[in-house]
């Protein structure tokens, strides 16, 4: 993802090429986020994720939430001999989500040489990008005028309008 | 003589492929998830989720993030499971481990799987790469009395994303990797949402959506053609078909109705028409859902170009398909299409099916775990009490390694360091020759004008 251009907003037509761009770089990112999410009714990404009926309340604020490693019970000879090391511990209290891990993973300054996670991301298509109504998905040959997402024809125009049109504010 | 037991455990975002080396061809492969299911009110930790006959509405706690093992609580519930006796019925203090990880795999993660190896689990020894690695040791490419060729490209499409791997004289070509940041769990969502926005409400059903994009979906290799004969009447629609949706209060597994099947009141119905193609199209058109990435092809020709000029040609004649996605009717033949035209004229294409392209990994892994030079990689947990994440560092290869080659060690290591055996130049294992077996080989006729 390229560095967010800051521009003054209202550039006229000059501006405006590029305010799309911007749009919808922003949209694709939020889509993606979308499809990332294993289960749909989580906010985005799911932390305590299993704890809907005996364990509510338990969890409360700060750090003091049960872990759900420590409640699995197994049975049968051999499970668990001792307690943890503090590392394994503090990999189970403290969990951190990827961007996280990638800011401080440093990989970002790493000299220009040396592959990483950042630099792996394929290049972008040569193909001109294809026009896919975003109702039914037959090729799309109109554009929104609000939110430039393509429809088909008048009948998917009606329904994109009622239901899908993101309009221009984000 | 008694060897140590290898337990061979490919760590995928969405299942685990688990077995141990000498135990014959045993492999169990386990949901890496734990799942709840509102159905019978019960929670199913990895390996218990076998015993779940309700898949409606389930909900998922997945120990990886976009591919990265982050939520460690979960992956312990997980690996107490399959680690105990019961399932393993091998004891990790007396056994090594062959462990895969993820691609660009962050240093501060990786130091997190050698703790819960040795100090959790405590095994005697391990090694840990990624998936594409293991390949050359195993029969992808393998025909009768050749050994691996010396070049290979491995395109592992999976449940995060998906990977283009060039891997020489059997080690990963990493500044030449290239990913695509569609896997299969991003076409199971946006197949969610298509099918939710058109006719059911599905968004709550991963599971049953997973099924379907598996049964119904495939890559077309004419996509215009296919989105016009999605238009006609459903009598002449060649494509349609028709989903009954499972009933579990009745027991009834979801299926595709054959052509004169009845259906019952009670039945519902999805329509699967252009969502039967048009899901798996963004592996190779990201840029349909507005993701400003290449898609497999020319990701591909991306990669190859980073290579010497001199032997490129052996990287589009030897191109090996691994991972879930890659699975999906018409995969290969739509991929020759697309690379085609990308290549030099002259150029052969050949693309190697696997059998079992999940298993893909593993059981090359297990081919690995079983050569006598499997121990001359493994780190130990000797070694781990000595120096730490450090002695791991220094020993994998990976991502990192691609740099000290051309440079020199950059890692301090300090004192301790200079006192120990070099193991950086210690080959890896001879791949292995081994009888074919049945695969696909799909290759492009060399046409010149
Ligand atoms: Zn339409
Ligand atoms: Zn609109």
């Amino acid at each position: 993802m390229p560095p967010r251009r800051h521009q003054p907003a209202r550039q006229a037509q000059a501006a405006s090429q590029s305010l799309d761009a911007e749009v919808l770089a922003k949209r694709a990112k939020r889509r993606l986020d979308e499809l990332e999410r294993s289960n749909y009714a989580e906010p985005s990404v799911s932390y305590l994720g299993l704890e809907d009926d005996e364990d509510t309340g338990k969890s409360g604020k700060g750090r003091a939430r049960q872990t759900i490693s420590d409640k699995r019970i197994l049975t049968g000879a051999g499970t668990k001999r001792r307690k943890s090391t503090m590392n394994i511990r503090t990999a189970i209290l403290y969990r951190k989500n990827l961007t996280t891990l990638i800011d401080e993973s440093g990989i970002a300054d790493y000299s220009t040489n040396i592959p990483t996670y950042i630099t792996a991301v394929t290049g972008p298509s040569q193909a001109p990008p294809r026009l896919l109504c975003s109702v039914c998905g037959y090729w799309g040959r109109y554009k929104c005028k609000k939110c430039t997402m393509p429809y088909c024809d008048l009948n998917c125009q009606g329904v994109h309008d009622e239901t899908r049109c993101e309009r221009r504010v984000l | 003589m008694g060897r140590t037991p290898v337990v061979v455990l490919d760590n995928g975002a969405s299942t685990i492929k688990l077995g141990v080396s000498n135990a014959g061809k045993d492999v169990r492969v386990i949901p890496n998830a734990i799942i709840r299911s509102k159905g019978d009110k019960t929670t199913y930790f990895g390996e218990e989720f076998e015993a779940c006959r309700d898949f409606s509405s389930l909900n998922y706690r997945l120990p990886f993030e976009k591919g990265y093992l982050v939520d460690w609580d979960a992956q312990k519930a997980i690996w107490d499971g399959i680690f105990s006796e019961q399932v393993l019925r091998v004891d990790p203090t007396a056994a090594s481990l062959l462990i895969t990880e993820p691609y660009f795999n962050l240093p501060g993660i990786q130091e997190v799987y050698d703790q819960f190896v040795f100090e959790e689990y405590e095994f005697l020894s391990y090694y840990r790469c990624s998936p594409a690695a293991l390949i050359p040791h195993g029969q992808l490419f393998s025909i009768a009395g050749i050994p691996s060729p010396e070049c290979m490209l491995i395109v592992d499409s999976g449940f995060s994303f998906t990977h283009v791997i060039p891997i020489m004289d059997g080690a990963i070509v990493w500044p030449a990797v290239k990913r695509i940041d569609v896997g299969g769990k991003l076409l199971t969502n946006q197949l969610k949402e298509l099918v939710s926005f058109r006719q059911w409400n599905m968004m709550d059903e991963t599971h049953i959506m997973n099924d379907v994009k598996e049964s119904c979906c495939y890559v077309t290799s004419q996509f215009a053609a296919d989105i016009e004969a999605t238009r006609a009447n459903p009598k002449s629609n060649t494509i349609l078909q028709e989903y009954i949706l499972p009933d579990f209060s009745l027991n009834k597994r979801g299926r595709i109705r054959k052509p004169d099947e009845m259906t019952l009141d009670s039945d519902q119905i999805l329509y699967m028409n252009n969502e039967r193609f048009s899901v798996p199209e963004i592996l190779f058109r990201p840029d349909d859902i507005g993701l400003p990435q290449s898609g497999i092809g020319e990701t591909i020709a991306q990669s190859i170009a980073l290579l010497p000029d001199d032997i490129q040609g052996m990287f589009w004649a030897n191109i090996g398909l691994i991972g879930g996605n890659t699975k999906f009717h018409g995969f290969s033949a739509r991929l020759l299409s697309e690379l085609r035209p990308l290549a030099p004229v002259d150029c052969e294409i050949v693309i190697y099916e696997s059998k079992d392209a999940i298993l893909e990994a593993y059981r090359s892994a297990v081919h690995l775990a079983k050569q006598a030079a499997f121990s001359s990689l493994v780190v130990t947990r000797e070694e781990y009490q000595e120096s730490g994440s450090n002695a791991c560092r220094r020993k994998f290869k990976d991502w990192r390694s691609a740099d000290k080659e051309k440079d020199g060690p950059v890692d301090s290591g300090k004192g301790k360091a200079s006192m120990r055996r070099v193991d950086e130049k210690e080959p890896s294992p001879p791949p292995s020759a081994k009888p074919v077996r049945t695969r696909t080989r799909t290759v492009s006729a060399v046409k010149r004008r």
